[in-house]
């Protein structure tokens, strides 16, 4: 029923869009080169993100961060099959998703990972303790913008495009650091609980509305 | 090379580009020199008159946000009304004795005597240490075994702010400090107030005092203290931890121990105040063997005089503050509040010891539980005692133990509640119908009399924090008011107008201050009573300095205001000032500096700005990271939109002549690794990268560095400790720094081609020198802290600390003195290179090296001086971050360069950021305790005038110094001459510099406006009152340092130098 009037959503809103795509394109095919774009619909919300997050925060004992990630990798593959590839549109298609494409950047994720770390640290984590937790932030962030690295593969690198997907994540992680001074003494400034939900808010919104930036 | 050299060089430049070095200067025609001369000397006069303009103008605007500091503190700095009324017969017990119980009082006052110091402590502990623990054990044992309750050992709890001076007003007067005499540590006057030492001197018993030890006491009670026999010590000199105490020592075995017939002393009161404890935990901290050794040997002497008093003698041994756990004081944390009050007498059941001994003297756990009693009420319990009146003023309650059965105690109470309440009816604290009178009135009709006392208390600290509302609005307008005319003068106008500006200005700033102290002195000071009773201005009736600051302030205000309105109206400046936040790194400016602001809105932030400033410079460099890898379009947006490329580029070409034309395009190609063209070259977007990750990485490891603030408690380590400070491997870092340091320097001067001249002599030979050299004698200072009794058993009968003396004064006068008038001289950084023309074999081609950086290499040779003598003064880990500070400096400097934003203000927002960041990682806090006051003693063993407070202010202000210097390296970075023409230089400068104050001003304003809000906030004097002093500090300094150092001194005698030399034509 659900996905039944989703669809029709599509519908609706897709004539809309390949007015404005029209637009795009052009613009697109000006400055960078191959025409990719995501097209400006409902359906690249992760609405998997929120959900995870109500049950990070309500539903997990002491905000178990790695139980949080087990779950979200295969719903980020999920999401990338299913809505967010399915979105985008390469010249005038969408493009297929490769499986092979798809595993290999599951583990180039993974590489990238320590120097996201490595970023962290740099931005203030600390240097020795806590080392695992800033392993599994990491790991969070990374796999977040699993979407927008895939895409960046399927691009051939030539795109900057994704940027933004990146910016976005990054950014509702640095903002999110305001709240660890506070004296409120609650489990949820623990680090890095405070700086996830900040990358989970960011990425939904980036997801989300990236289209229309 | 001097300057006539030069001189004679360019000219053959001139001459034509590939110059024959055999010419002369017979190509030359007369007239047309002249006409160049008289042009250049007219336009040197031009600046002349300009650049004096300029300082005039802003120091006027410094003077404003002095003003406003002034102002703003006279209403928050929290004054009491002194009564100077003196007890003469509140104590009927001491008309009704002949004799006191006692006829000897013996007082001795360790310094910081921490109450765990003196108890037994489990040494199976989690946080026994055994240096400061066990270590005194003759008061507790003393206590202990006196079954005939002839010693009484109390906790002592002091009141903050917990500086001996302070403590000594608390412990002698009864009453509670105001944080304004907290200031005045340094010169302490006279106690006119009624205290303990003054009813002590006018008791016809009692009135011969010996003292010895602290000279504080000398200041507070001259008039009191027995002159022929009394022995103050000097002592605000931390580093010399024995000579007070065996000056004490010395002196009591004198009077007291080795005293063979005791009859003979003619003292009846003999006080003593040892400063070891403090001394040691000031230079070393309580976790240090020296501690140990002090610790015993006050134990012996203790002993000592407890053996050796006569049956008639009463001994007060107490402490007048504790230590936290480094070594410091000042604050109110419960380590440095609890001390210790013993008292004991030979004579049997003079003390009446709680019934109930086992939970009132509990010494477990670190005696938390132990019965405690108020610092203040010494004041009552010693008067009573010795039958005295008690001091008009006191607020304390006499201790239960003093009275020998309860009779005695219900008559001690008495006339301790008598006192309170003459006081309280002679003071008029409160009205007669105010809430809490009336409460105090029925606690007294009820006989509720600790009840009552305790009232009072309450009251007193309530009204003693009464604030001046008018004074604060007054000060927080006046700085409100600096903030837009900063804006406004220094980004928002375009520097051609305020050249022109300035001469309208500073006349009319002149006229209107002498118009408006005439004016004012006229209504407030000559005529006071003119002002009518509900003037808000009435405060002014009749002071003279309030008057003349405020009409001074109001002049500054108006003479600015008037030309300004009568030049631009004010909707078109509130479009140009969103018109000015157009731009993406203006933005990130605006950011950065209302972030850092509103930090100050909560305690929590405030605590944590040392991370938190780090964060912000971090964020920085990862944006300016961003910018170089990916380089979005905005680039060119903002070079174009703040116009200055393309207008410099133009200049190039038509305005300057052939000769300077061809000679740029000649450097630029010899050595400038990037053309002047945006977007951003390939070399110089990897360069730009390689800064900003070196940016990054530094501002990182040094925030590693941090003494941390108590309120960050488990979640803060500190590094910046003795062990870390003096150990091998911090030797080890400084001393690779020596080779390290000028060569990394000598990297960023080479980048230019400025590595020429003068550079050479200065980083090469100045530096490394001077770096060898504090190395020596930082390695010798590590060795005495941390080797015991190092200099006896390598430099027998050589003198070390002499030795160490004149190391330190040299390089001091070296970097202060000698280097800053070599850069005078003028040191140029630039050489006339001959290569071969690719074309032409036979003919050279001549170039001026370092052309490009002529500016900045120079400018920089100054802040190296600078650098040198911050580095001095600063212990080795806070050298360790100044080192990085140099490199961070060079960063922002080639990034700002490489993106052409020089005339924009995220410019001097970075380097402010960078100048707090520093501030906290060499060691300091917003915090008073964390002055690093033994820093004051590197020159001179004691305090001598200007020596220790050069000492003190270039440690605690260094970051500053340095930032505010080098702001207008900005400007001069990287300026090739012949492009701007003084006037715009100075202007730019002045737009620099001015972004600086900005910054600071805003954060100045922001403290201001969260002390106020937070004023009854439980934490106003620990977190948000320091922050506030410390922001007022900054902006002060950092204004004055830009108005002399920068732009008068430095900047005009640098570009009159170079216009000389490149315009003279």
């Amino acid at each position: 029923m659900k996905k039944g009037q989703t669809a029709k959503k599509t519908v609706s809103f897709s004539d809309d869009t390949t007015m404005t795509t029209h637009n795009r394109k052009k613009r697109n095919i000006d400055h960078d080169h191959p025409p990719v774009f995501v097209r400006k619909t409902t359906l690249t919300i992760p609405w998997h993100l929120p959900l995870l997050l109500l049950y990070f925060i309500f539903g997990s004992t002491d905000y178990d961060s790695f139980k949080l990630l087990i779950t979200l990798i295969p719903l980020q593959v999920l999401y990338l099959i299913f809505q967010f590839n399915k979105s985008t549109v390469y010249g005038n298609k969408i493009i297929k998703i490769k499986t092979s494409l798809l595993l290999i950047c599951l583990f180039t994720t993974l590489l990238i990972v320590p120097f996201v770390a490595i970023v962290i640290i740099l931005m203030g984590a600390p240097i020795s303790s806590n080392l695992k937790a800033t392993w599994l932030l990491s790991l969070h962030i990374c796999y977040l913008s699993y979407p927008a690295i895939y895409s960046v593969f399927n691009c051939d690198f030539k795109v900057g495009l994704w940027k933004k997907y990146f910016i976005v994540i990054l950014f509702g992680s640095w903002i999110s650091c305001i709240v660890i001074p506070l004296d409120w003494d609650r489990d949820w400034q623990r680090w890095p609980v405070p700086i996830i939900i900040g990358s989970y808010v960011g990425a939904f919104l980036g997801y989300s509305i990236g289209s229309y930036v | 090379m001097d300057e006539k050299q030069l001189r004679q060089q360019e000219m053959l430049l001139q001459n034509g580009l590939n110059p024959n070095f055999d010419g002369n200067d017979s190509n030359f025609t007369d007239s047309p020199r002249n006409i160049a001369d008289n042009l250049y000397k007219q336009r040197n006069r031009k600046f002349k008159k300009l650049h004096i303009l300029y300082v005039f103008f802003i120091f006027s605007i410094a003077i404003l946000q002095f003003i406003s500091i002034a102002f703003f503190s006279r209403g928050f700095l929290l004054t009491r009304n002194v009564l100077d009324n003196i007890s003469t017969d509140n104590n009927p017990n001491s008309i009704l004795n002949d004799k006191p119980q006692f006829d000897k009082t013996v007082i001795l006052i360790v310094d910081a005597l921490r109450f765990n110091f003196v108890i037994p402590v489990d040494v199976d502990s989690m946080d026994y240490n055994p240096n400061y623990h066990n270590n005194i054990d003759v008061l507790y044992d003393t206590f202990k075994n006196s079954q005939d309750s002839s010693s009484v050992l109390l906790k002592f709890i002091a009141d903050p702010p917990t500086t001996t001076m302070q403590r000594l007003k608390g412990l002698t007067t009864g009453t509670l400090p105001t944080f304004i005499d907290a200031g005045s540590n340094f010169d302490g006057s006279v106690i006119l107030e009624d205290n303990l030492i003054k009813q002590l001197y006018l008791n016809k018993f009692w009135n011969d005092i010996y003292f010895v030890g602290d000279d504080t006491w000398d200041a507070l009670f001259k008039p009191y203290l027995n002159q022929q026999f009394s022995r103050p010590f000097d002592s605000l000199n931390v580093w010399d931890l024995d000579t007070v105490d065996n000056g004490v020592i010395s002196y009591f075995h004198e009077y007291l121990i080795d005293q063979s017939s005791k009859d003979q002393m003619t003292y009846k009161t003999l006080i003593g105040h040892m400063l070891g404890v403090d001394h040691v935990g000031h230079k070393y901290g309580p976790n240090h063997f020296t501690m140990k050794e002090k610790q015993l040997q006050i134990n012996q002497f203790l002993k000592e005089i407890i053996n050796s008093i006569d049956d008639n003698t009463l001994l007060v041994v107490m402490g007048d503050h504790g230590m936290d756990h480094t070594g410091n004081h000042g604050g109110d944390s419960v380590d440095e509040l609890e001390s210790t009050l013993f008292m004991y007498a030979k004579k049997k059941n003079s003390f009446t010891l709680d019934k109930d001994y086992e939970t009132s003297y509990n010494i477990s756990n670190f005696g938390e539980s132990y019965k405690q009693v108020n610092q203040i009420d010494l004041v009552p319990t010693l008067s009573l005692l010795l039958d005295l009146q008690i001091p008009f003023n006191s607020l304390g309650w006499p201790i239960d133990e003093i009275a020998q059965n309860s009779q005695q105690l219900e008559m001690f109470q008495n006339i301790t509640v008598q006192q309170l309440h003459t006081f309280k009816e002679t003071s008029n604290l409160l009205t007669s119908d105010d809430e809490r009178n009336l409460l105090l009135d029925e606690l007294f009709e009820k006989n509720l009399y600790h009840d009552y006392q305790i009232q009072l208390l309450e009251v007193c600290k309530d009204l003693w924090a009464r604030f001046d509302y008018i004074s604060i609005a007054i000060g927080i307008t006046f700085l409100f008011i600096s903030l837009v005319y900063l804006i406004i003068l220094t980004q928002l106008i375009p520097s051609i107008v305020i050249n022109k500006l300035v001469t309208e200005f500073v006349p009319l700033i002149i006229c209107l201050i002498f118009i408006l102290n005439l004016i004012f002195f006229g209504t407030f000071y000559v005529f006071p009573t003119s002002a009518s009773q509900h003037h808000p201005l009435r405060f002014l009736n009749g002071h003279f300095i309030w008057t003349s600051l405020f009409s001074t302030a109001i002049g500054i205000i108006l003479g600015i205001m008037i030309p300004l309105l009568d030049h631009y109206s004010i909707k078109w400046l509130i479009c140009r000032f969103f018109e000015f936040f157009g731009d993406y790194w203006t933005r990130v400016a605006g950011i950065f500096v209302i972030l850092h602001s509103l930090l100050f809105a909560s305690n929590s932030f405030t605590i944590w700005e040392d991370k938190i400033v780090g964060f912000f410079l971090t964020s920085f460099g990862c944006l300016t990271l961003y910018e170089f890898v990916f380089v979005p379009k905005r680039q060119s947006t903002v070079a174009l939109l703040s116009g200055l490329y393309v207008e410099n580029k133009k200049k190039v070409i038509t305005n300057t002549d052939e000769l300077d034309d061809v000679a740029a395009e000649l450097n630029k190609k010899m050595e400038d690794p990037y053309p002047d063209s945006l977007p951003l070259s390939k070399e110089s977007r990897i360069l730009g990268s390689y800064h900003s990750i070196l940016l990054i990485i530094l501002t990182r490891l040094v925030s590693t560095i941090t003494i941390c603030r108590e309120e960050q408690g488990d979640f803060c380590k500190p590094t910046f400790t003795i062990d870390n400070n003096y150990s091998p491997y911090i030797m080890g870092l400084l001393f690779i720094m020596i080779f390290l340091i000028p060569s990394l320097v000598k990297g960023y001067f080479r980048l230019s081609s400025s590595y020429q001249g003068a550079a050479p002599f200065w980083i090469n030979g100045f530096l490394r020198c001077f770096l060898l050299m504090n190395f020596i004698y930082w390695f010798i200072t590590s060795l005495e802290i941390t080797v015991p009794s190092w200099s006896v058993n390598l430099f027998k009968g050589m003198d070390i600390k002499t030795m160490n003396f004149t190391l330190s004064r040299t390089l001091a006068g070296f970097s202060l003195v000698a280097a800053n008038i070599g850069w005078l001289m003028g040191p140029l950084c630039i050489e006339l290179g001959l290569s071969n023309n690719s074309e032409n074999v036979n003919v050279k081609q001549a170039s001026v090296l370092g052309y490009k950086n002529i500016y900045g290499s120079q400018f920089f040779l100054l802040v190296i001086n600078v650098f040198m003598s911050i580095v001095v003064f600063n212990k080795p880990l806070a050298q360790l971050s100044i080192f990085a500070m140099l490199l961070q400096l060079l960063t922002i400097l080639e990034i700002i360069d490489l993106f052409r934003l020089k005339q924009n203000i995220i410019g001097p927002v970075a380097l402010g950021l960078l100048c707090y960041q520093q501030y906290f990682t060499t060691g300091h806090q917003a915090t008073i305790p964390s002055i690093q006051w033994d820093m004051g003693f590197i020159l001179s063993p004691s305090i001598t005038f200007p020596l220790t407070h050069i000492g003190l202010f270039l440690n605690t202000f260094g970051p500053h110094i340095i930032v505010s210097l080098s702001v207008a390296l900005l400007t001069f970075w990287r300026q090739p001459p012949s492009i701007l023409n003084p006037q715009t230089l100075l202007a730019r400068i002045v737009s620099s510099c001015g972004g600086l104050a900005i910054y600071n001003t805003v954060l100045c304003l922001s403290s201001f406006i969260f002390v106020t809000h937070f004023r009854r906030h439980l934490m106003v004097w620990k977190i948000f009152c320091p922050r506030y002093l410390f922001a007022s500090a900054s902006l002060l300094i950092t204004q004055f340092i830009v108005v002399f150092v920068t732009i008068a001194f430095a900047s005009g005698r640098l570009i009159r130098q170079i216009n000389e030399l490149f315009w003279r034509q």
